[in-house]
This record gives structure tokens, C-alpha cells and sequence, in this order.
């Protein structure tokens, strides 16, 4: 069954200058799959996140999520498919500095005006999965890069969402946070079965993905699945980007 | 293209901080339109502090002296509120200073920079503050003298004196601050420049002990100002002000804190809905708002209680004028007034008023000062039928006496203590013997020219009196719109000076005189409050402004992760009504409470001004409060 399925989509950014950022994409990704969206700056993969993550109208096509048209939403009800289907990851967090790092977490369920019980309850369980029960009480510029990062994921899956949504999750983070982020996508993805889409820079990163897809000006320009060995897929992902071209001091080629 | 502009890439210091103010308008339009209200508030009351028609005119040199000393109050208020904006300006632009100091600026350069832009606003805020003084005089002038029901008109001047003082005082201001600003800017770390107002401030701590003081501190200034009465208010005022003000403060930086952090620990309350955001935010600005909450809330007491008590001194004045006077025209003619003379300005009068096309109704009466057994005074009396034909007239009830009754009359007033009488025998020396009568009771008069007691006695009984002390005539003229007898009132009063013993009192004309004495000394008043309350205002704007960016930032991050249209209004709605309504909230317990304290010290009901005051200055700052609203949600959406 498809999560995600992407028809025909293109953004053209109007201005004096018009830019097209996406031409006619079309993708589909299933439920439970985990998929990597890359490409060079100003390939358009953030423009495509956006679209998905309602964020942004496209010019032209569609995108469905579950079944649903997603476009088609008022944008009240985008409102809340944003916080009760999808799920995002940022990368520079997203979290507020007023709230503490359980109160962060917390925050979609408190909109829908869940039970406090219930809640306590969820923040608890992830806290312990993620390893930061510890911080749950400190605010959030007290805590390291990596923790703020698990307690944002923490925050984008409590409420068990459809789909979820990682813009660089890794890029301000350092490696051995990066790893603990990706692998905890990836418990998140294998133990629930939440489909995911994550938009990198970060070769590494992207080695945790089922499935790579490339796109380059816009368009739709390769796709490379993994087989059993991480290792040789984080390889194959490098001799795309460097075809690809782009920068190549975007490669992270030292992170194995 | 900049480069080009000025013919080459050599631009010059100076004309690098000219350039930075000129191209950052909207960073500066804050701080440049404060400046603007400052020069503007203190020009505009320059105008009609040096009006010809006011100083040289019938306003006396106490009430001069006094509009010059408001012009100083506005002038010392002007300068912390420059240096409140100035500092409000600068810390917003941290960023911009690291960045500038990144690339090799010196110190030094730094604070010329910010003196030479300084000198630049202060000087063209002081231009338009004048210009637009001089647009909007005509106007305000001309509302001054139609509120004020001046009859000095005010028209409008060349103001050589007010632009040249307000362009002097100024300058100077700006001068002073910037000097007084370069002066104190510390330089930081460049490192805490560079990241600016991101550093989240710490949430300050509230003590229990403190907190309850406040409770403490305003539970007794409210209770003694409510408990005394009469004199003793006067000597209460300042330490029950006192009081107020430091309780007031607590009640502020401690009592809030704690009550938010209260709130912050009670999940069940602060894990609702959008009550985290709102909440959350309160007790993280806290420590900025408390002091502005402590400014705004005192500010507003100020003007409340002032233009409260202005006005209610005024309605008193009027009211007891307009009681103890029932009659349009009075006109009381003594021993030593001919009966000739007397006629002929009955007839002027009467004349005159149908002249002016004015509907009357004269009654006229004799009281007379008769001997009183037993005591060396005498006392007035009037016939029965008499009182009744003035009572009718003032619309007051008629009285029936029996043969050898009376009704003693006595005049009181708010200022001073009634004398309320049991009933009692009065003895009246007759022309045979002594006339002994029953009084039956006492009633509250205005109607005659006596200010002590007097007695109402049956018709057939004042023939049989001794020949009276003394006999006064006395005549009044009864109009129902008496308020449209002013300038009958003013023609008859020049020519009836009463001088030879008769007087004649115009109510219309004698109230509009009053009324213009008290017109300069309320003016004032007015205007000073209106500062208070319009300055109050703008620090809430400051506040707000201040944090638009921070706002902006956390409501991007959290539309994303899907907070709905309605739910963003909710949350910035309840924020502003905080912010907007506490403080005046406060104030108007503080200016009710002053007002309350104020009736009881002249034993005279204010409720109806207090009510009006008040309720004015809330439905303005409730329009402020939803204005400000569309505009800042609209702000935060268009992140």
C-alpha cells in the first residue's frame, strides 16, 4: 500500500525572475518504507519536503498521503493533518526555549487536548527508548545537540504519526550524534513501521534508507535501493553524488 | 548599486551612519516616532502655554505658574522616555553591532556611529515632532476651547516662542542622551553581541515572603484609604501612596512570578491545550514585563486619579452651585434699596427676559428678621403660602402648617456640616405678646438668600409679629432651561452690578465665569493624564515590538508542526490581553480606590465621574488592545 504517492509535481517560484524548483516528479513510497531523498543544493529536495509536509502549494500535480489529497485541505485541516499524521524532524531543532525538553515533546498531544495521565505516560516510555529521561526536566539550550535532536524525534512520533518528515536531521549535529540520531530513525522505522522520508546532504546518513532517490534540477534524476550490506550501499551512494556532481565538500566520505 | 549612488566606492564614515539610518527605516521607526510623540506631547502644550490669550489673559499667575511647572514634568518625562526607547533601540540591534565590530570596527567608531545617529534622529524628530505640532494646533486648539467651554478664544498663533523653546529643549535632550548613551555602552563580548537576544534569560525566582508583602502592603493601603475620612485622607495620601507603590511592585515582580510559576507546576492546568505556549511565554518574559507592568500600572494611576479627581471637582463645584441655586435669576433687595429702584430693574429684568424670548415665572416674597425671645439673634421667617409659591417654583414640595406651627429651614452644604434640628418650641416676640409655636420638623433649604436657620410661619401669624428687624424683598426668576439664560444673564449683570443695596445674581452667567477659572487649571490636568495614559501605551508597544522577533521565530516553528489559524489568535490574543489589560486592570482598582478615598474626604458621592473617568481610559485602552491585536497577529502569520 502506498504512504506517500507524488503525481506529476512541479513548483514554480514566480518573482521577476520565475524559477522552477521541481518539474514533474513523480514518486511513490510505501507504508513501513524508509526513503532518502538527496541531491546538490538548489536540487529542489527541500521545495519537495515542503510539499509533502503541506507546508508549501505546488504549481501543478498532487500528493496523497493515506489516500488523501493532501492539497485539497482548508488550511485549518492542514493544521491538524500536520500535527495528527505527519511527524518532522528538523535540523536545527525546532524546539521551543520557553519549554522543557518533556514539555517540547508533549506539545502536539497538549493542542489536541489529550489526557495528562496519557501523556506522562507516552513522554515516559519514549524518554526511556530514546535514553533521555535524564533531561526530560532542563530546558532546551542546556542539553547537547544530539539530545535536543532525540527529544525533537521524540516530540515528531508521539502522537504515532503516518508518516515522518526529516529535513538534515544530522546537519548540525556531530558524528557520533549523527549515528544516534539514524539509529534511532531506524529502531523507529523497524519497531513501528512508520514510514519515513528524510532529505540529507549527509552521505552516512542516507546509508540508513531502504532506498535512495537523486534528484537533480528538479527533476527525478536516479534511484539506488540497499541490499544487505550498509557498507557497499554507502559506497554506491557516494559514486551517485559524485556523478551527480554538486559540491563535493558535501560529501561526507570520513564517517564510516 | 549603493556605491554607485555616491559616484564611486569611497564612502565615508559619516556617510556610512547616515546611510545605516536612512536604510534601516523600519529598525528605527520604533525609537524615531517615540522621539517624535516626546517633541510633539511637549510642543503642542508649549502652544498654549505661551497663547496670548492665556498668558496675558484672565488666567491668574498661580494657574500660569502651574501650566509652566506641568511643561517641566513633561519635559523630565520626555527625557526617560527618550532614554527608555533609545535603550529598547540599541539592545535590539546587538546583532548588527557584533557584525560591525567582526569586521574591525573600533570601539570608538562604534559609538561615534551611534552618537552621529543619534544627533540624526533627535534632529528630525524634532522637526517633524514641531511640524506636526503646528499642522494639528488649529485642531487641538480648537477642541480645547469647544471641551473647556472656554470663552477666550484660542486662535491660532504663530508660536514663535513654543518652536524656539521646544527646539532648544530638544536638542539639548538629544545631545545629552547620546552623549549620556556612547557613554555607556559597554562592549560586551563580541561573541555575546554576535548571538544577540537569543541567549535565553533565566526565569527570575519569587519568594512566598515577598509575595505575601505585597498582598500585605496593598491589603493596608487600600484599607486605610478606604477607612478614613474627611481631613485625615489629606494626611494619609502620601504614605498610603507610598505604600501602594511598593506594594504594587512586588505585587508585580513577585506575586506574578510566583503565581505563573504556580501555574507552570500544575500539569493539569498548564499541559491544556494552548495554555503551555501562553504560559510558558509569560513566565520567560516575566522579569522584562514585571517592571514594565510596575511603570504602566503607576503611570495609569496617575492619570486616572488626576483627571478623576479634576473632573470630579469640577462636576462637585457645578452640582452644589446648581443645588443651592434653583432659581435662573435671584434678585434680593436690602433695607437701603428705594422702592423705585427696586421696580425699575424688576422691570429691566422682566423686560430684558422677554427680549430674549424667555419663558418665567417671578415669585417674590418678604422675609423678615424678627426678635426672638430668649436669645439676643434674630431670626428670619416667611409666610406659609409664600415658601410654598418658592418651594413650587424650585419643584420642591408645598408644606401645611397649623395655626401655631412652623417648619424650620437650614442651609447646609458637602463642605461644611448640616445642622439637622428636633422638633422644638420657638418663641417670636409678637406685637402684643409673645407668640409661642410648635416646630414640626426641619427641612434641607436652598431657596433663600439665608445662610443659618430660618422658620416658615402660617400667613395670619407674621401680622401679628412685632414690626420686623429688618425686611429683605426678595424676587427670583424660575427658568426651566436656565442653562439658555447665560447671555440674558450676562447683559443684566452688567448693568446690576449691586451696588446699592440690592443684589442680582445671573446663575447661568455666574456658573460659565466659574466654569472658565476652572477650565485652564482642568486643561492641564487633562493633558498631563493624557501623557501618562498615551506614554503608558506606547511603553506596552515597545514591549511588544521588542519581542515580535522572538515571537515570529516560535510561531513559525510551531505552525509547521500544525497549530491552527484559530489557535495562533488564541494564544496571541490571551498573550496581549495580559499584557494590555493587567497593568490598566490594576490601575483602575488603584484609581477607583484613590476616588473612593477622595469622595469621603468632601462627604460628597463622586461614583458617577469616577465611573466615567475610568470607564473611559479602560474602553480606550480596550480599542488600543484590539487594534494592536489584528496588526500583531497579522505580523506573526507574515513570518
Amino acid at each position: 500500500m502506498d504512504m506517500l504517492k507524488i503525481e506529476h509535481l512541479s513548483k514554480v517560484y514566480g518573482g521577476q525572475v520565475t524559477y522552477r524548483a521541481l518539474d514533474d516528479i513523480s514518486l511513490t513510497i510505501e507504508k513501513g518504507e524508509f526513503v532518502g531523498i538527496m541531491g546538490p543544493s538548489g536540487s529542489g529536495k527541500t521545495t519537495l519536503l515542503n510539499l509533502v509536509a503541506t507546508i508549501d502549494k505546488p504549481t501543478t500535480g498532487h500528493v496523497w498521503i493515506n489516500g488523501q489529497d493532501i492539497h485539497k485541505l482548508r488550511p485549518n485541516q492542514l493544521a491538524k493533518f500536520r500535527r495528527r499524521e505527519l511527524g518532522f524532524v528538523f535540523q536545527d531543532f525546532n524546539l521551543l526555549n520557553t519549554l522543557t525538553a518533556e514539555e517540547n515533546i508533549v506539545l502536539p498531544l497538549t493542542l489536541e487536548g489529550e489526557r495528562v495521565k496519557v501523556m506522562e505516560e507516552k513522554v515516559k516510555r519514549l524518554a526511556e527508548r530514546f535514553g533521555i529521561t535524564s533531561i526530560l526536566g532542563k530546558r532546551t539550550f542546556e542539553i547537547s545537540g544530539g539530545q535536543a535532536q532525540r527529544t525533537a524525534i521524540a516530540r515528531a512520533i508521539i502522537h504515532s504519526p503516518k508518516l515522518l518528515l526529516a529535513d538534515e536531521p544530522t546537519g548540525n549535529l556531530d558524528s557520533k550524534s549523527s549515528r544516534d540520531v539514524m539509529e534511532t530513525l531506524e529502531n523507529i522505522n523497524r519497531t513501528d513501521g512508520t514510514t519515513m522520508m528524510l532529505v540529507t546532504h549527509d552521505a552516512l546518513a542516507a546509508s540508513y534508507c531502504h532506498r535512495v532517490i537523486f534528484i537533480k534540477d528538479g527533476k527525478l534524476y536516479n534511484e539506488i535501493h540497499r541490499g544487505d550490506n550498509r557498507q557497499a550501499f554507502f559506497q554506491k551512494i557516494i559514486d551517485v553524488l559524485s556523478l551527480l556532481g554538486g559540491n563535493a565538500h558535501d560529501l561526507s566520505s570520513i564517517r564510516v | 548599486m549603493s556605491c554607485l549612488s555616491w559616484g564611486g566606492m569611497h564612502m565615508t564614515f559619516r556617510q556610512f551612519a547616515f546611510n545605516n539610518v536612512l536604510r534601516n527605516k523600519r529598525t528605527y521607526a520604533a525609537y524615531f516616532l517615540s522621539s517624535v510623540f516626546s517633541v510633539l506631547v511637549f510642543f503642542v502644550y508649549a502652544v498654549f502655554a505661551f497663547h496670548p490669550n492665556l498668558s496675558g489673559g484672565s488666567l491668574n499667575s498661580s494657574v500660569a505658574q502651574g501650566m509652566f511647572l506641568a511643561e517641566g514634568i513633561i519635559y523630565v518625562f520626555s527625557f526617560f522616555f527618550v532614554l527608555y526607547s533609545m535603550s529598547a533601540f540599541l539592545k535590539s540591534r546587538k546583532k548588527e553591532f557584533g557584525l560591525l565590530m567582526m569586521q574591525g570596527m573600533t570601539s570608538f567608531q562604534l559609538r561615534l556611529m551611534v552618537f552621529l545617529e543619534n544627533i540624526l534622529i533627535g534632529f528630525f524628530a524634532t522637526l517633524s515632532g514641531i511640524g506636526i505640532g503646528l499642522v494639528s494646533a488649529k485642531l487641538i486648539l480648537m477642541i480645547a476651547e469647544n471641551v473647556l467651554d472656554l470663552d477666550e478664544t484660542l486662535p491660532f498663533y504663530v508660536p514663535v516662542e513654543a518652536v524656539l523653546l521646544t527646539f532648544g529643549a530638544f536638542i539639548l535632550l538629544f545631545m545629552s542622551i547620546s552623549i549620556f548613551t556612547v557613554a555607556i555602552i559597554r562592549s560586551k563580548g563580541l561573541i555575546e553581541l554576535i548571538r544577540g537576544s537569543d541567549k535565553p534569560k533565566p526565569e527570575p525566582k519569587a519568594s512566598v515572603l515577598l509575595s505575601l508583602l505585597a498582598v500585605l502592603l496593598l491589603g493596608a493601603g487600600y484599607g486605610v484609604a478606604l477607612w478614613v475620612r474627611g481631613l485625615m485622607v489629606a494626611a494619609a495620601m502620601i504614605p498610603v501612596t507610598i505604600v501602594v507603590i511598593i506594594g504594587t511592585y512586588f505585587l508585580f515582580t513577585q506575586l506574578s512570578v510566583y503565581l505563573v510559576r504556580h501555574v507552570r507546576n500544575r500539569r493539569n492546568l498548564f499541559w491544556r491545550r494552548t495554555n503551555m505556549l501562553l504560559f510558558s511565554d509569560l513566565s520567560y518574559r516575566m522579569k522584562d514585563n514585571a517592571r514594565m507592568f510596575f511603570i504602566v500600572a503607576i503611570l495609569s494611576t496617575v492619570a486616572f486619579s488626576a483627571i478623576g479627581a479634576l473632573v470630579g471637582f469640577r462636576s462637585m463645584t457645578t452640582n452644589i452651585f446648581v443645588l443651592e441655586n434653583p432659581y435662573a435669576f435671584e434678585y434680593t433687595s436690602f433695607p437701603s434699596n428705594t422702592a423705585d429702584a427696586e421696580e425699575q430693574h424688576i422691570k429691566l429684568i422682566e423686560q430684558t427676559l422677554g427680549e430674549e424670548g424667555i419663558d418665567y415665572r417671578r415669585v417674590s416674597g418678604v422675609l423678615r428678621l424678627q426678635a426672638q425671645i430668649g436669645s439676643d439673634d434674630g431670626v428670619d421667617v416667611i409666610g406659609v403660602s409664600e415658601f410654598n409659591a418658592f418651594a413650587a417654583a424650585a419643584g420642591q414640595k408645598t408644606v401645611e402648617l397649623g395655626d401655631h406651627e412652623a417648619l424650620m429651614l437650614y442651609y447646609t452644604n458637602p463642605l461644611n456640616v448640616g445642622r439637622d434640628a428636633e422638633p422644638h418650641q420657638l418663641q417670636l416676640a409678637g406685637a402684643d405678646s409673645v407668640v409661642e409655636l410648635e416646630v414640626i420638623g426641619s427641612r434641607e433649604s436652598y431657596l433663600f438668600p439665608v445662610y443659618t436657620q430660618m422658620y416658615v410661619l402660617p400667613d395670619q401669624l407674621i401680622e401679628s409679629l412685632q414690626e420686623p428687624v429688618r425686611v429683605l424683598r426678595y424676587h427670583v426668576f424660575d427658568v426651566d432651561n436656565w442653562r439658555g439664560t447665560r447671555e440674558a444673564g450676562r447683559q443684566l449683570s452688567e448693568v446690576l452690578r449691586g451696588s446699592q443695596g440690592y443684589t442680582f445674581f445671573a446663575m447661568a452667567h455666574v456658573l460659565h465665569v466659574l466654569n472658565q477659572g476652572f477650565g485652564a487649571i482642568l486643561f492641564v490636568g487633562f493633558f498631563i493624564g493624557a501623557v501618562f495614559f498615551v506614554a503608558a501605551g506606547s511603553f506596552l508597544y515597545f514591549r511588544l515590538y521588542t519581542d515580535l522577533p522572538d515571537d515570529k521565530r516560535k510561531f513559525a516553528a510551531i505552525m509547521k508542526i500544525g497549530l491552527t489559524d484559530g489557535e495562533l489568535s488564541n494564544v496571541i490574543t490571551k498573550q496581549l490581553a495580559i499584557l494590555f489589560l493587567v497593568p490598566i486592570g490594576v490601575a483602575t482598582v488603584h484609581g477607583a480606590v484613590a476616588l473612593t478615598a477622595l469622595q469621603h474626604m468632601f462627604n460628597y458621592s463622586l461614583a458617577k465621574e469616577s465611573a466615567i473617568v475610568l470607564g473611559s481610559f479602560v474602553l480606550v485602552q480596550l480599542i488600543y488592545f484590539l487594534l494592536i491585536r489584528v496588526r500583531y497577529i497579522r505580523q506573526v502569520k507574515g513570518a
